[in-house]
C-alpha cells in the first residue's frame, strides 16, 4: 500500500469532477462538428492551460521533473487514430466511460471491458510483439535519447515555452472573446472555466502524487485498467499501483457525485448497443496502448508537457473520432 | 407549460452519447412548424447539451422538467423545416 493509496484519493476527485462538470473529451471532439458545440472543447482547453502554469511552476521549483512521452510516429499515428474510432463507437473518452460507470451506465461497463481486455492484450498478449514492433520502428529520439519535444526542438527550456505559449493563447482568446461578445454561461451542471479549471487542478495535483509513489508522470487511464485485470488474474503477486488505485477511486468518485446529485440510475442500452460499446473498448485498449497513452495519458497529461508523440498522438486522436463520427452520424443524415 | 397535448412522444432513456440529441434533432426534422414533441432522457449531458443545440436549430424549447433523479420531460415545438 503506502503512497499508491494517494492514487486512490486523487481518483474520487477527479471521478467527481468529471461526473459533475461532464467532462468527456469524445463529446468535445464529436460535438464540435456534429453540433458545432464547442462547450466542452474550451473546458479542455481551460484543463490544458491551467496544467501547463502548474507543470511549469512544479518545474521550475523542483516539485517535479517533467517526463515527456516518447515519439513513436507510426505507434502515434496509427494507435490513437484507432483509439479516436474506438471512443466514438464507445460512447466516451477513456476517462468518460470510467466515470460513468459510476453513473450506472451500463454500455460504459461493458466499454470500460473491451478497453481492459483489448488494453491487456496489447500489453501483456498475443498482440504485444505488433505493438514492440511498430513502437521500435517508429522511434525518432533526441541525440542524447531523450523524447522529443517542442521545447527540445526549438532550444528553448521547458518553462520559457509554457510562458510564450501561455501569454500568446491568453491574448488570442481574449481578442477573440472580446469579438465575438462572448458570455461565460453556466447551466445546470458546471460551467466551462470552473470544470477546466478543477480538471487541470487535479492534473496538477497528481503530478506530485503519483512520483512519490514511483511513477513520474500525472494522469492516466488505460494502464490503470490493466494493472486491475493482472490484479485479478493473478491476485496473490500483482498488487495494485498508483494508477489501479485511481481508477477505482474515479469509478467511487463519480457513484458518489452522481448518488449526491441523484443521477444514479442504471442505463442500460438494447443488447447490440452493448456489442458496439465493448468492441469501441476494444479498439481504445489496442489503440491506448500501441500509441502509449490514451486521452488522459497523451492529451490531458503529455501535450502540457510538449512531447511531439502526445501532441501528435491528440492530433491523431482527434482525426480518428472525426471520421467515426462523420461516418456513423452526418452520413446516415445527409441520405435522409 | 405542462399542460400542451404533444404531438408526438419520443423515449431515448438508456441511450448512449450523442443518440438522445440526435434522434431529437432527426425527429424534429420531420415535424412540421408548431407541432410539440415530448421528449423522455435520462443521460445528464443530454439535458445540459439539448436546450443550446435546440436553439442552434430554430426549435423551441418550451420546458425542461426533471421528474425524478435523472429522468427528464422536455417539450419541444418544431421549427418545421420541412
Amino acid at each position: 500500500m503506502g503512497a499508491v493509496v494517494t492514487g486512490l484519493f486523487v481518483g474520487v476527485l477527479f471521478g467527481f469532477i468529471l461526473q459533475r462538470g461532464r467532462f468527456c473529451m469524445n463529446s468535445a471532439f464529436r460535438d464540435a462538428i456534429l453540433m458545432k458545440d464547442n462547450v466542452l472543447l474550451k473546458t479542455v482547453f481551460v484543463a490544458l492551460l491551467v496544467e501547463l502554469i502548474g507543470f511549469s511552476i512544479m518545474d521550475m521549483t523542483g516539485a517535479i521533473a517533467i517526463n515527456p512521452k516518447p515519439f513513436w510516429w507510426g505507434a502515434n499515428l496509427l494507435g490513437s487514430f484507432i483509439f479516436g474510432i474506438g471512443m466514438v463507437l464507445a460512447g466516451g473518452c477513456a476517462s468518460g466511460i470510467t466515470y460513468r460507470v459510476g453513473e450506472g451506465m451500463v454500455g460504459s461497463i461493458t466499454a470500460v471491458l473491451g478497453l481492459s481486455l483489448g488494453g491487456y492484450i496489447t500489453a501483456a498478449g498475443f498482440l504485444k510483439p505488433f505493438k514492440a514492433n511498430l513502437q521500435a520502428a517508429t522511434t525518432i529520439s533526441g541525440a542524447d535519447g531523450s523524447a522529443l519535444t517542442l521545447h527540445g526542438i526549438l532550444g528553448m527550456d521547458y518553462t520559457t515555452l509554457a510562458l510564450i505559449i501561455l501569454l500568446v493563447v491568453l491574448a488570442v482568446w481574449y481578442f477573440i472573446a472580446r469579438k465575438n461578445g462572448e458570455e461565460y454561461e453556466v447551466d445546470k451542471g458546471w460551467g466551462w472555466v470552473t470544470t477546466g479549471t478543477l480538471v487541470g487542478f487535479v492534473g496538477i495535483l497528481a503530478f506530485p502524487l503519483s512520483a512519490a509513489a514511483g511513477r513520474n508522470y500525472p494522469l492516466g487511464i488505460t494502464a490503470g485498467w490493466i494493472n486491475i485485470v493482472k490484479k485479478i488474474l493473478n491476485p496473490a503477486e500483482v498488487s495494485l499501483d498508483w494508477l489501479g488505485m485511481l481508477i477505482i477511486g474515479i469509478v467511487l468518485g463519480g457513484l458518489v457525485a452522481a448518488l449526491i446529485a441523484k443521477e444514479f440510475k442504471f442505463r442500460v442500452p438494447k443488447p447490440l448497443v452493448l456489442v458496439q460499446t465493448f468492441a469501441g473498448g476494444l479498439l481504445m485498449g489496442f489503440g491506448a496502448v500501441t500509441s502509449g497513452g490514451c486521452n488522459i495519458g497523451h492529451l490531458l497529461s503529455g501535450v502540457p508537457q510538449f512531447s511531439l508523440g502526445s501532441i501528435l498522438a491528440g492530433i491523431s486522436i482527434v482525426l480518428g473520432a472525426w471520421a467515426a463520427s462523420y461516418v456513423m452520424f452526418v452520413l446516415p443524415q445527409k441520405n435522409d | 407549460m405542462t399542460d400542451v397535448t404533444p404531438t408526438k412522444t419520443l423515449d431515448v432513456c438508456g441511450k448512449i452519447c450523442p443518440y438522445p440529441d440526435m434522434n431529437t434533432m432527426t425527429t424534429l426534422k420531420k415535424m412540421e412548424k408548431g407541432e410539440i414533441l415530448e421528449v423522455l432522457l435520462d443521460y445528464p449531458l443530454s439535458v445540459e447539451r439539448m436546450p443550446r443545440n435546440l436553439k442552434k436549430q430554430g426549435h423551441k424549447l418550451l420546458s425542461s422538467e426533471q421528474l425524478d433523479g435523472p429522468n427528464y420531460r422536455m417539450l419541444i415545438e418544431a421549427h418545421g423545416l420541412k
